[in-house]
């Protein structure tokens, strides 16, 4: 069930990044859609035993089995720190774009680059 | 031994110290001092290619050298590996992440963070070539892109910023594609390991689970796909080389897309390498052509390059492809020798003709191709180095692009594949004598060239000042003497085509095909050998048929010269999708991926 749900995020993630004009939004989407992956991860995982993966002195009784594979976690960790560099670096060019355009909808920003380009270009072929 | 291979992220990561170091404030008002700090970065870079040498002779006899990080034993630790494939992408890397650097440094206008960021680029794309996990390769992308994605907003040019926000959304869809890849193939198979899971999907026999790990495939490659920019997901590349600074435009289109393109080779056959070959035939050949036509239409002198680079990567694609179908056999080792071969010489003339290019546009603060004034006469020796770009791309004989082209048409003859190749072949020589008019010796004189001003429309801010500060008659001779070094390579690579081809051939035996290899050993050599079409590339038929396409080809441009050909040409121009269409694009060819890994039959 939940992994439906999961994916469902990821869906809500996809859709914000296509649809929403706002660099924001869509660098929000960006992170949902991150966050969709890490769950996939993390609740894989969280399947695999019924402990923590800490090896005590070995009187609790836990053995190796019952331990949730701790991999993914460690994976996670380096996804979601990759995740917030990507985020930050999106976030400054999103400020810069605004500097530049003085609007953060995406489609008036290429609109107004491409004018740019095409009277760059020379406009008519000569 | 094994040290070496740590070396050659170690010497990149050293040199991302120094620019470091020269952000201090104390080194705010010493000019200079700062300038012999990014002459250290450069030339920390230039250490690896000592290690590559150190490596050259075990590569060669054909085994790999891995170096386990932390002396953590493999299954556990992570191991990075060097064989063959590998070594040439080093080479790649290092040859050209040198030469672009001693290019930037002759210029004043990248300061410390253009060298943090350009060393941190080579250690990323050092990570992507040598990793052995899945893992390894996501993050290996990730420092690759965060170098990028700063390095084309270095000037803060409003277009580079665009562009560089677009291919930041983009790739970043892609990355968490590839991604949720890596989830599958861990979920099913428990490991991230390339070796394992190469062995544990051929002995995989139950249906299902054949099925999940052949999406997770599609999804991989389409996260790789995205940084490799071959139809449809080639849409954020032109703008991003084409607006980038010079330096970056060369090293993302020479080096950075091929290094994605060999992690995608290695992801493919690690898994299944028939699966897409089929397709990715098709999408070779239709991004050659298209992407040829497109930049046809250009008027902007870098994106007509940009778009070049989406069509050379085409004919590489459909090489890998048909290698990929044959995996294992001699054909196999022969087309991937071949595109491997195009990739390397792509790398070369393309990393040259940007410089070139970028070098003309400094001079002369315009980037529009008809607008820029005749650069023949004042700069005989760019024209000369540009001259030998564009007969390489061109695929003129005795260049390096001609041989490699050949060795992949040999090997791709489906019919209506290899014409669409041959299509490209007249487009590329179109564009380039459209092109190289700006290099022409005439004395003709421009609007531009009169005033003496740079177009305020077409130079961006920082052209202009660019072109304010050092708009000067002469290219740098340090900047000259790259571009010449190049050249030579780009020369020395194509006139002896069989005796690479074979080098090739060689150096992949011994690594990523070791398992076609060890069934039949000599596969290569024998494939070579036997290969009559490559004892003789320069026989007069041969030689004919060159001449044609260049003829085609100078018919094409004049074509595109007259009133019709430039109308068609700017409503082609026009085609160029924006950040909406192109995630749209982007599902659609992760659908297409997907539907064929999802309906492939189960072997």
């Amino acid at each position: 069930m939940s992994v439906y749900l999961i994916g469902a995020l990821f869906l809500i993630g996809m859709w914000g990044v296509i649809t929403k004009p706002n660099l924001i939004k869509k660098i929000i989407a960006l992170n949902v859609i991150n966050g969709a992956v890490v769950m996939f991860f993390v609740h894989h995982s969280s399947r695999s035993g019924t402990t923590a993966p800490i090896r005590g002195d070995g009187s609790a009784g836990i053995s190796q089995a019952m331990m949730v594979d701790p991999l993914p976690q460690a994976l996670m960790l380096t996804a979601i720190v990759v995740g917030i560099c990507i985020t930050a670096l999106g976030l400054a060019l999103a400020v810069l774009l605004h500097r530049k355009f003085g609007t953060l909808d995406m489609r008036r920003i290429e609109r107004a680059a491409w004018e740019k380009d095409e009277t760059g270009g020379g406009g008519t072929h000569e | 031994m094994s040290e070496a291979v740590i070396l050659l992220i170690l010497f990149p990561l050293a040199a991302t110290i120094a620019p470091l170091v020269a952000k201090l404030p104390v080194f705010a008002r010493r000019p200079r001092a700062a300038r012999g700090l990014w002459m250290a970065s450069v030339a920390l870079l230039a250490g690896g290619l000592g290690a590559l040498v150190w490596l050259y002779p075990t590569v060669a006899a054909g085994k790999a050298v891995v170096y386990t990080l932390g002396s953590w034993e493999i299954p556990l630790g992570i191991a990075l590996k060097m064989d063959g494939l590998a070594w040439l992408s080093s080479l790649l890397v290092y040859l050209l992440s040198v030469s672009v650097g001693v290019f930037a440094l002759s210029h004043r206008e990248y300061g410390s963070e253009f060298y943090f960021f350009f060393a941190l680029l080579v250690a990323g794309m050092e990570g992507v070539v040598l990793t052995t996990d899945v893992f390894n390769l996501f993050v290996s992308f990730e420092i690759v892109a965060i170098a990028a994605y700063v390095l084309i907003a270095y000037h803060r040019d409003a277009r580079a910023l665009v562009a560089s926000f677009k291919y930041l959304i983009l790739s970043s869809v892609g990355i968490l594609f590839f991604l949720f890849g890596i989830f599958l193939v861990y979920r099913e198979l428990g490991t991230l390991s390339l070796e394992e899971i190469a062995v544990y999907y051929r002995e995989s026999s139950d249906p299902a689970r054949l099925r999940v790990l052949r999406l997770a495939l599609s999804s991989l490659v389409v996260g790789v796909a995205v940084r490799t920019a071959f139809l449809p997901f080639h849409t954020w590349l032109p703008e991003a080389h084409a607006f980038a600074p010079h330096p970056t435009s060369a090293l993302l289109s020479g080096v950075l897309i091929k290094v994605s393109l060999l992690a995608m080779v290695r992801l493919i056959h690690t898994f299944d390498p028939q699966l897409f070959g089929q397709l990715l035939l098709w999408i070779g050949a239709v991004t050659a052509a298209v992407g040829v036509v497109w930049a046809l239409s250009q008027r902007d002198a870098k994106m007509l390059l940009a778009y070049h680079s989406i069509s050379q990567m085409g004919y590489v694609v459909a090489g890998m492809a048909v290698a990929g179908q044959a995996a294992g056999s001699a054909t196999g080792i022969l087309a991937l020798s071949g595109s491997l071969y195009h990739a390397i010489n792509h790398g070369l003339f393309k990393s040259l003709l940007f410089l070139a290019v970028g070098t003309a546009i400094h001079m002369t603060g315009e980037r529009d191709l008809y607008r820029m004034p005749r650069l023949g006469r004042r700069a005989p020796l760019l024209a000369l180095v540009f001259g030998v770009g564009a007969l390489s791309i061109a695929g003129v004989p005795g260049f390096n692009g001609y041989a490699s082209k050949y060795v992949i048409s040999s090997v791709v003859d489906v019919g209506p594949a290899s014409l669409l190749l041959w299509i490209t072949g007249v487009g590329t020589a179109a564009s380039f004598i459209k092109l190289s008019r700006v290099f022409w010796p005439g004395a003709e004189r421009t609007r531009t060239e009169q005033s003496m001003e740079p177009n305020p429309e077409t130079a961006s801010a920082a052209e202009r000042s660019g072109a304010r500060l050092q708009r000067r008659r002469r290219v740098p001779v340090s900047a000259l003497s790259v571009m010449v070094f190049i050249a030579l390579l780009c020369i020395a690579a194509g006139v002896a085509p069989r005796m690479v081809t074979a080098t090739l051939g060689q150096l992949l035996e011994g690594g990523m095909v070791a398992e076609a290899a060890a069934q039949a050993p000599g596969t290569a050599q024998a494939a070579l050998g036997a290969s009559e079409s490559l004892k003789t590339p320069f026989t007069f038929a041969k030689l004919g048929e060159t001449a044609v396409v260049l003829a085609l080809g100078v018919g094409v441009y004049l074509l595109t010269q007259t009133r019709v050909g430039g109308r068609a040409a700017h409503r082609v121009k026009a085609m160029a999708p924006r950040l909406h269409t192109v995630l749209v694009l982007f599902l659609a060819g992760l659908a297409g991926f997907a539907a064929v890994a999802y309906f492939a039959a189960p072997s």
